[in-house]
């Protein structure tokens, strides 16, 4: 069951084949990962020929299981050297399952620097010569191919910071209005498609869940269960859908762990202004939205369309993406977090990267703290190929090498997220020891009942945080393979029926007998293939550490600091 | 509440959060407010006090640490932050409010 398409940028040859046995039965991050370990030579250079696009859909993309539309791109990634995986929300995962389409693995590169897109529909698909589209910005590009094809297609795409290699650019998915800014955004992945001379993938078809499904009685039933599940969880039925993620703003800045001005303090002091709430309120106001689904079936449309005043629209703002444009750069501009969130989109950059590099720049006095209008400019330059737009393009490591910045919150060479370890040593363990670098999804999921993570954990004291981590990573990389939003999660932990349900549908799709045990036997052989070949890559338990400021500065307001051992961090994998 | 008249040592610094915050501002709360506590009391009734339903949060921050809404007293002098149920991420569990909430 299942096809998978072999794109040969070398050769120009495109190939359809049945899903060999190897991968038979895997689905987004179990799969894209899986053919990584596999067909990747994990010494290869990233942005060379040996490397592999992977692109697959989650197990239960494409039915009408409720928030399953998510897709999975993988590759080596040439921010970190290690195997990525990134996530991403928008249409084309759905419309690639239903098509029948397991996976898409590129492979090769072109002899010369001519850019394609591969056009995908009922009939079959292509490489088109694009040397029409190059230096295009994603939002432009999305008008242009939306007018040629249908505004029905799904597209992903790179912009210029993809084209120009840069290790900080991701590959956008659009949204069912066409807005280019759903992100597979994490470690360079739109510098690979870039290396591949890949400027766009469409998906040329109407259908959206007309994946196969084996027995679709008992997977309806299972899918409407699951519904309500979800709708009657205050999380998914009523915080996204009202505030989105950057109602967490505020909170995690209450809990003092709001990275700020570098990772410096825990409290930004106009996080108000850059907050969820005021974000709704603004967005309404001038005839945005509060909620929006990122794809159709999502019940809980945690997105938000924020309308600027020039007249663009950001959409949406997200909490990780206000954070590292806002607070971490001591920015409190809404409007100036959402023009550099929307300069990102249309250049094709990871925002939570892009607005790491910028703390740097700041810390290096190239611009000036707090200042949104300086950093607009400066990430201007990212498109136009300038010698700083091509620093900040790179990332922050990169960057504070280039300018002798040694205060720098990466792992594995990928910035850190939106919360500081110090304020919550869990999070710091997930940073520590993901096999991706420093990624807040890596172990964003919680099913305490399954796992049997109870009671409190403190996150100021170290106790516990190793055993979270763990469980975290091992039920992420399950999800991660689902097709499944992450955020399932929450109405998951409070309810028992939640994972049993989601088994139920995978069991009803694919006409298996899986248990809830085997679904987080699938995590834990997800994360063995990846450390695998992060082995092979050449990486050591001495890279799952966190940089040494955060183990010897305190940090306010609860002056304490990452004293989870390095012995402790090494347990993390006995599994 | 008229600021003036609150005694410096015997205030709380409070801010409502998500769809709590809407719900304060309809009774004139700010962000932050200050409130006037004599004496130590149970998060629960100094919502109730500023007219908040408890059973509408599911968790306070008090000096930054989270704890579930039922767990935790304020004195005079602390920080206070009201969460509502709804708040998306693992947060909830790793700052320390999650409450386990039943189906409808």
């Amino acid at each position: 069951m299942g096809t998978l398409l072999r794109v040969n940028m070398t050769t120009g040859e495109v190939q359809k084949e049945a899903v060999p046995e190897a991968y038979s039965g895997l689905g987004g991050r179990a799969f894209t990962s899986k053919v990584v370990r596999n067909e990747v030579n994990p010494t290869c250079n990233p942005l060379g020929q040996n490397n592999k696009l992977v692109i697959s859909p989650g197990m239960l993309a494409g039915t009408r299981a409720p928030s399953s539309g998510r897709l999975s791109v993988g590759a080596k990634s040439p921010l970190t050297g290690t195997i990525k995986e990134a996530n991403a929300g928008g249409t084309t995962a759905q419309k690639l399952a239903s098509l029948d389409i397991n996976g898409i693995i590129v492979e090769g590169k072109p002899v010369d620097d001519t850019f394609y897109l591969l056009l995908i529909n009922e009939e079959g698909c292509s490489l088109i010569p694009a040397d029409d589209y190059k230096g295009k910005g994603t939002y432009e590009l999305s008008e242009l191919l939306r007018a040629k094809y249908g505004s029905h297609i799904g597209v992903m795409q790179i912009g210029p910071a993809g084209e120009m290699k840069l290790a900080g650019a991701g590959i956008a998915n659009n949204d069912p209005e066409g807005n280019s800014s759903r992100y597979a955004g994490r470690g360079g992945l739109g510098a690979v498609m870039g290396s591949k001379g890949l400027k766009a993938i469409i998906i040329d078809t109407q259908k959206i869940n007309s994946s196969e499904v084996a027995n679709s009685d008992t997977f309806n039933a299972a899918a409407k269960k699951f519904a309500k599940i979800l709708l009657d969880h205050p999380v998914c039925g009523q915080g996204l859908p009202s505030y989105g993620t950057n109602v967490l703003m505020n909170i995690i800045n209450e809990a003092g762990a709001l990275p700020t001005k570098n990772f410096r303090k825990g409290r930004f002091d106009k996080a108000n202004e850059i907050g969820g709430e005021k974000l709704a309120e603004v967005a309404v106001q001038r005839g945005g939205k509060a909620t929006h689904a990122c794809h159709s079936g999502c019940v809980m449309r945690c997105s938000n369309i924020y309308p600027l005043p020039d007249g663009k629209v950001c959409a949406p703002v997200e909490y990780e993406s206000a954070w590292a444009l806002g607070a971490h750069c001591e920015i409190g501009d809404l409007d100036d977090v959402a023009m550099l969130n929307y300069i990102c989109n249309d250049t094709g950059l990871d925002t939570i990267e892009a607005g790491g590099t910028l703390g740097i720049l700041m810390d290096a006095g190239v611009i000036p703290w707090g200042d949104g209008k300086a950093a607009i400019k400066a990430l201007e330059e990212v498109a136009l190929g300038t010698p700083l737009g091509r620093i900040i393009g790179n990332g922050a490591l990169y960057a504070a090498k280039a300018y002798g910045v040694t205060r720098v919150g990466t792992v594995k060479g990928q910035h850190m997220p939106a919360y500081d370890p110090r304020g919550a040593k869990g999070i710091g363990v997930t940073y520590a020891t993901s096999t991706m670098g420093a990624d807040h999804t890596a172990g964003y999921c919680i099913t305490a009942n399954i796992l049997k993570v109870g009671g409190f954990t403190d996150p100021l004291k170290k106790e516990g945080q190793v055993d979270l981590s763990r469980n975290l990573q091992i039920a992420t990389a399950a999800i991660d393979s689902s097709g499944l939003c992450l955020f399932v999660a929450f109405a998951v932990l409070d309810n028992p029926e939640g994972l049993p349900t989601i088994v139920e549908m995978l069991n009803a799709k694919y006409g298996i007998s899986l248990s809830v045990d085997d679904v987080i036997k699938l995590g834990q052989q997800v994360l063995r293939d990846e450390r695998e070949f992060n082995a092979r890559a050449g990486l050591a338990k001495e890279h799952d550490r966190l940089p040494e400021f955060f183990i010897e500065e305190s940090f306010n307001p609860h002056g304490t600091k990452f004293d989870v051992t390095d012995d402790e961090l090494d347990s993390i994998y006995n599994f | 509440m008229d600021i003036s008249k609150i005694d410096g040592d015997k205030q709380v610094e409070i801010r409502f959060f998500g769809s709590l915050k809407r719900l304060a501002e309809e009774k004139g709360w700010l962000f932050p407010c200050l409130y006037q506590l004599d004496e130590e009391c149970s998060a629960v009734k100094l919502a109730e006090m500023m007219g908040i339903p408890a059973d509408q949060i599911e968790g306070a921050f008090i000096n930054g640490i989270g704890k579930p809404i039922d767990t935790v007293q304020v004195r005079p002098g602390d920080r206070v932050g009201f969460v509502p149920y709804g708040i998306p991420g693992p947060y909830r569990v790793l700052l320390g409010f999650h409450k386990k909430y039943g189906n409808k």
